[in-house]
């Protein structure tokens, strides 16, 4: 049975997940007939992940997302990492070094959590608003090639939906790009298992026991508890609204040894985890009731993997974004970021490309290229703190493991974080000036959201703009930030220079840092300490004129 | 348009709570017999428990449970595990991802 649509599509976009929207939005404001092609029945409903999308995201990426209001759990402020060394006779050590300080924090967070299904939902919505036509209930199963070039795609009906170039955005495991033969199958010891679960728990508790902080454990493989490497990873918690996310991950194989009974360990894991560990058994189990269970495979260390890295992500006539392209974070395992970042790209190409009538592969490669000299999409599949726990656990040494706990998610993480973040913040800030007042508007604004649960297609929008009453001090709140934003725009050319200048200066961040840290870090915690009551009540007061004033303030 | 409406019949299972499965998947999984060498990969790694041996070779018990994360397909050394994807609009579900 062979269908063949008629009408041609500019653009085809393989997957409505968090990359494919981000692609079609574009393609479709850029006047382009754009179809989105999803597997599920609804945008998003197969799509599990822990979820704290990183800042860099929503920094660098699609300004609709930036400057929007997409539906998020809560603001992340900071990471505590606790090292279990023996949870029998609970030794246990905290590294919680790496925090955005108050009174800066909530409003400025180091990432946001959130669940998959909205806000793949939110996405797409946007996309279709743009004009992009969406399919679900389509599974993909190959491209159409004509002289060598991808002109559509074949689903598993036999349909042909022609078009003029194709974005693939079908995830990890890459089933369309194989056979195209662009990408091959990822080798088990780059991918890690992660076992999800979720849990219902009350908004107070957790913004009393939790505050905006997620949970890391690292531990020893002997123990059964948080694997640092057993084989893979650790155990992350991230407190949502009104639910807690739990996620444990285990590499399907270590190197070329055998492929461990993973069923087993993750039970074993869980049963320890949540029977053992101090702040779970007494804090969470008592308020926690399951909602649910499931679990997905993720590509951990495939940019580690010379071959793989190296791979093309486009051919003639398809580029490859996301999970697909191997663009998932060999430290924080997160990849909306990435998808997000380099689906903006592929977008740009792709119109380029149209424009010019050429969807050869030597016209794609500038997608490449881009993808190769983006500072933060190179460092983030670049990490190896997370790898080379192992290597700390094998060794049964502290040191080690401290010492990866605190490059990878603690403040040691300046250490190769530093360069590549101002590099691209000054890019920013050198291409568009004003950016700097969309980003402090996009802090105020997603607290605010978060604050009143207040999201675009959300049922009971902004229940709290009738609670602007335009009292004395909000007044005050109000005036202060305009003038904020005022003195900010006199400052432009100054911060434009600035930025041109700090471009090469860059480079040397991370060797500074790495040189100076040791010192810095004991001084910066103390001078912490010795403020935190002052910055404590200043960030509270600050926290509540931001909920109480016009959210119109911190529109774009 | 993207909520849709449920039409086809919606299976739960008391082991994994906040799952879905809609039916009518098809087979999405197969085992190329002859190229199964009985390691067991994917026995060990199924959370879902889909697999059984038989004969010093997996079989696939049920997908009813099968949650589409791939792991057998990248386990499987011999590349005896033909991986698709269950037919459109079919197959597992959640909210809470």
């Amino acid at each position: 049975m062979e269908r063949v649509i008629m009408g041609e599509y500019d653009v085809i976009i393989i997957g409505a997940g968090f990359a494919g929207p981000v692609a079609a939005k574009k393609c479709a404001d850029a006047g382009l007939k754009t179809l989105m092609i999803e597997r599920s029945k609804n945008v998003g409903e197969k799509v599990i992940s822990g979820l704290t999308i990183p800042i860099y995201g929503f920094l660098f990426g699609p300004a609709f997302i930036r400057d929007g209001n997409p539906p998020i759990e809560r603001p992340v402020d900071g990471i505590i990492n606790y090292i279990l060394k023996d949870i029998d006779k609970v030794d246990i050590e905290i590294d919680n070094s790496l925090r955005i300080p108050k009174p800066f924090s909530p409003i400025y967070a180091f990432g946001y959590n959130a669940y998959c299904k909205p806000f793949c939902e939110w996405e797409a919505r946007k996309a279709i608003e743009a004009g992009a036509e969406l399919r679900t209930s389509t599974v993909v199963t190959d491209v159409i090639m004509e002289a060598g070039y991808v002109k559509g795609i074949l689903t598993e009906t036999g349909e042909k939906i022609r078009s003029r170039i194709v974005i693939n955005a079908e995830g990890s495991q890459g089933l369309v790009a194989i056979k195209s033969g662009i990408r091959k199958r990822y080798p088990p010891e780059t991918i890690s298992l992660a076992d999800v679960y979720d849990y219902e728990m009350p908004k107070d508790l957790l913004d009393e026991i939790f505050g905006f902080s997620l949970r890391f454990c690292w531990g020893w493989d002997e123990q059964r508890c948080a694997p640092p490497l057993g084989h893979g990873n650790g155990l992350m918690v991230w407190p949502y609204r009104e639910s807690i996310h739990y996620m444990h991950d285990q590499c399907l194989r270590i190197d070329t040894a055998n492929v461990p009974n993973l069923k087993k360990r993750l039970k074993e894991y869980h049963n320890n985890i949540t029977s053992k560990l101090p702040w779970w058994k007494d804090d969470v189990e008592p308020h926690a009731r399951l909602r649910a269970h499931m679990w997905e495979s993720f590509e951990i260390f495939v940019g580690l993997n010379e071959e793989l890295r190296s791979m093309p992500n486009h051919t003639h006539g398809m580029i490859l974004v996301g999970d697909v392209a191997g663009l998932e974070s060999t430290e924080l395992c997160d990849g909306v970021p990435q998808a997000w970042i380099s689906a903006d790209i592929a977008a740009d190409v792709a119109i380029e490309s149209l424009k010019a009538n050429d969807t050869s592969s030597s016209f794609l490669s500038r997608y490449d290229k881009k993808i190769k000299a983006h500072p933060i999409l190179q460092w983030s599949i670049s990490g190896t703190n997370r790898f080379n726990l192992r290597y700390a656990q094998r060794e049964h040494d502290l040191k080690k493991l401290r010492r990866y706990v605190h490059n990878g998610w603690g403040l040691g993480a300046l250490t190769h974080l530093s360069t590549p973040l101002v590099n691209t913040i000054c890019r920013h800030i050198i291409r568009d000036p004003f950016v700097i007042m969309k980003w402090r508007k996009m802090f105020y604004r997603y607290y605010y959201n978060w604050h009143h649960a207040r999201f675009d297609y959300s049922e009971s929008p902004a229940s709290s703009e009738k609670e602007y009453t335009g009292r004395k001090e909000d007044e005050r709140f109000r005036i202060c930030f305009r003038s904020w934003q005022v003195f900010m725009m006199i400052l432009i050319p100054l911060i434009w220079l600035l930025a041109i200048l700090s471009l090469p200066l860059s480079k040397t961040l991370n060797p500074a840092m790495k040189l100076l840290l040791p010192v810095i870090e004991p001084l910066y915690a103390g001078i912490l300490r010795l403020v935190a009551p002052l910055s404590e009540r200043l960030s509270r007061r600050k926290v509540d004129r931001v909920a109480r004033t016009d959210p119109s303030l911190f529109e774009v | 348009m993207i909520m849709g409406v449920k039409t086809k019949p919606v299976r739960v299972s008391q082991r994994f709570p906040g799952v879905e499965w809609i039916d009518g998947t098809g087979n999405f999984i197969k085992i190329e017999a002859q190229k199964c060498n009985g390691c067991g990969n994917c026995m060990k790694v199924c959370l879902a428990e889909c697999y059984e041996m038989a004969e010093g070779k997996a079989r696939i018990k049920s997908l009813d449970l099968c949650m589409e994360c791939g792991s057998c397909w990248y386990v499987c050394t011999e590349e005896a595990i033909i991986f698709t994807w269950p037919k459109g609009g079919t197959g597992f579900r959640t909210e809470w991802g």
